[in-house]
């Protein structure tokens, strides 16, 4: 009843007030991971100044505005920061929440009560999969990590490792893909010799590092890099606990080589969600990302423009920023049928939904099509060091 | 005797838990000293602490643009008086005007301190992570080989020896301070009862500086100890090691130094030791409730012993 109550204060408040589209984007812009956040909010910013320099939004041009707030990459940080922007902010849907926890967080307590509709840009949690209730709500730009967990322990098998230990941080990102590469792994023949979780944010990690340790050379770390994840690694080189590390997105940043030292990180891969730089799409993307000097193939930094974009397509496809058509359009742009609209092309866009035609968006990091629950397909990248910096190849 | 069982628990457990009580013991006689002399549980430590260690990294970053390379030890030197400063001003403006009110005003002043110091770091530095050492540190090879030698062999970098003789210092210092001196007394006689000392005529605005002082050097020491030992800066790392090193001082009695030390390496033992496997070959506790043993120790000890191991007041 509360909030029912607020979703109908805010509803009239967004309506009356405001004559803009406004767009509420919480990203982490403090937390464990404000590298890999920057990039993405800079790409999300992007997405919003190619749609309002190409007419804006509907007939009379009116300005598509992002309003950014910090969700801090945590469940609490992430609902008061989206409980702000949609009571008092008003804005008519969110984009963003990068981390998976402070997603789900947000989504059950603040925006799904309120019929918000939540497309994140990053959050790649198989938890997010079946979170919505019954509700056509939460979307994601990101492929879920029921896939990349399946692609790690087959990069891990790749890589000849029959045994592995698996550290996680206890938290939702990292908990349910170490769960999902565990299971792939022992289900290709390989052993999982032991599995712990460990808390983030903490000073040392010698006795878990210890511990693990003695059962094999191997370990999968699932971590953030920011909370932990460094000084874990660090704490398994000094000790010589560890031979091979393998891990996923939450510690492929350029802090790992600034920290450790690019010498100490030549037995390291970790994967990412990554984009096919073969399509059209990503050369579309690439060169406006390359004029407005956004690196386009950082992890998710695609993921943050198509987000944006296709926010700002199923908002014009509707013809109004109410929070209810949002959804329905969202699924109506993302796929077939209809012209293919490539990253950019925003005028094209306008013009074809201006004359009743349909469009299906074709993205930087997939063809973004949604499934029943909101998910996307998408590739994945393995990154290992090679001259001193990170360098990616694409393995699905 | 020093088979593998044993080399594996002194070097990957016992040293890392002593490493960890040390910092946990100086940053718990900074809160309480403060706990005990000026009444209040002071939750900006922690930022002080952590403001004191991106001070250093501003002196070494400074110092190394002129082509020197610092120490940290030695960086810290200039960082403690601005941190000493920062101390005393945040005591003149913002609790001494609520000294004479209801202790609960200046706890959420210290709490609102705390919010400021960390936003201000986080305006000025940024809040991305800052490497403080780059690399990895390897094993002090002399001790290595020397232990090694006499069939005991000890893997130890050259940052914990640092840590530990800084904290052994800082101790043996402190302990001379109270016990030797005239300020140290004076500070003890207010702890006892600050009416008692007034009407003795111990200037008691002198003893609370003094306090913030000696509560400063340590909280420095304690934050620079901390990042020798992470190799990283990172503004949320001293409110992290708050609630331990609050646990150290309540379980080693509010108002004593000694028992703050004590308290602290517990609390450090107590946290790596948890995860040691002492029954069969899993650990005894999951690593992932590192912090609830500190917790649980808090707890415990305000139950059975609210005055703490050495006899601090309770509350």
């Amino acid at each position: 009843m509360k909030n029912t109550l607020m979703a109908t204060a805010a509803t009239l408040f967004a309506t009356s007030a405001l004559a803009d589209v406004n767009i509420g984007n919480p990203m982490a812009m403090t937390g464990p991971i404000p590298d890999l956040n920057a990039p993405i909010a800079a790409a999300v910013d992007l997405a919003a100044a190619n749609v309002n320099a190409q007419g804006g939004m509907f007939a009379g041009g009116e300005a598509f505005n992002i309003i950014r707030a910090d969700s801090a990459c945590d469940p609490v940080a992430a609902v008061d920061a989206v409980t702000k922007l949609i009571n008092v902010n008003g804005v008519s849907a969110i984009v963003g929440p990068v981390c998976s926890g402070a997603t789900i967080a947000q989504a059950e307590s603040v925006a799904m009560p309120a019929g918000v509709v939540t497309l994140s840009v990053s959050a790649s949690s198989p938890a997010i999969t079946s979170m919505e209730d019954g509700t056509d709500l939460v979307f994601r730009a990101a492929a879920s990590d029921a896939y990349q967990g399946v692609a790690l322990a087959e990069l891990a098998m790749a890589n000849g490792y029959t045994d592995i230990a698996v550290s996680y941080a206890n938290d939702d990102y990292n908990a349910a893909i170490a769960a999902v590469f565990a299971e792939a792994f022992e289900g290709m023949g390989g052993t999982v010799t032991a599995n712990e979780a460990h808390e983030p944010n903490k000073a040392s990690y010698r006795s878990e590092v210890a511990t693990l340790g003695g059962t094999s050379e191997n370990l999968a770390l699932f971590s953030y890099y920011g909370s932990g994840g460094i000084t874990l690694m660090r704490n398994a080189l000094e000790t010589g606990a560890f031979t091979n590390f393998i891990g996923a997105d939450g510690m492929l940043s350029d802090e790992l080589i600034e920290q450790l030292g690019a010498e100490n990180l030549m037995t390291s891969t970790f994967t990412t969600s990554a984009s096919d730089s073969s399509t059209p799409s990503f050369a579309a993307w690439q060169a406006i990302a390359d004029e407005a000097g956004v690196p386009a193939a950082d992890p998710f930094v695609a993921n943050g423009y198509d987000a944006t974009f296709m926010m700002a397509l199923a908002i014009e496809h509707a013809g109004s920023d109410d929070r209810a058509t949002i959804a329905e359009s969202l699924r109506a742009i993302a796929s077939g049928p209809g012209e293919v609209i490539l990253p950019g092309q925003w005028a094209e866009a306008k013009a074809i939904l201006a004359a009743g035609g349909d469009i299906n968006y074709e993205g930087a990091a997939g063809n973004q099509d949604f499934d029943e629950n909101g998910d996307v397909a998408g590739n994945f990248s393995k990154s290992t060091i090679v001259d001193g910096a990170w360098a990616a190849e694409l393995i699905q | 005797m020093w088979d593998a069982y044993l080399f594996e628990f002194v070097n990957f457990y016992l040293i890392p838990g002593l490493v960890l009580g040390c910092i946990y013991a100086l940053g718990a006689i900074g809160i309480t000293l403060t706990f005990g002399i000026l009444r209040f549980a002071n939750f900006a430590h922690g930022e002080i602490m952590m403001s004191g260690a991106y001070l250093t990294w501003t002196v070494m970053a400074i110092a190394g643009y002129a082509g020197l390379t610092l120490h940290p030890l030695v960086a810290m030197v200039p960082a403690t008086f601005l941190v000493i400063l920062l101390f005393l001003g945040t005591d003149r403006y913002f609790y001494k005007p609520f000294r004479k009110e209801d202790t609960i005003k200046v706890v959420m002043a210290s709490f609102g301190m705390m919010l400021i110091i960390r936003s201000l770091v986080q305006v000025i530095w940024g809040p991305n992570q800052i490497a403080f050492v780059r690399g990895i540190a390897k094993p002090n090879e002399a001790l290595r080989d020397f232990t090694g030698n006499i069939g005991a062999m000890i893997i130890m970098p050259n940052k914990h020896l640092f840590i530990f003789a800084g904290t052994l210092i800082i101790v043996v210092a402190l302990g001379y301070l109270l016990n030797r001196t005239r300020i140290g007394k004076a500070m003890r006689a207010v702890s006892d009862s600050p009416d008692l000392a007034h009407v003795t005529g111990i200037n008691v605005d002198n003893v609370i500086r003094a306090t913030w002082i000696v509560g400063g050097i340590c909280a420095m020491a304690a934050g620079v100890f901390l990042v020798m030992d992470t190799q990283m800066l990172e503004t949320t790392m001293g409110f992290r090691m708050l609630l331990p090193m609050f646990a150290a001082a309540i379980l080693g009695g509010i108002g004593k130094p000694y028992g703050a030390v004590a308290g602290g390496l517990i609390i450090g033992l107590a946290e790596e030791l948890s995860a040691y496997p002492w029954i069969g070959g899993a650990p005894l506790l999951s690593p992932g409730y590192k912090t609830g043993v500190a917790f649980a120790i808090m707890v415990v000890m305000l139950i059975v012993r609210p005055q703490g191991l050495f006899k601090g007041r309770s509350f």
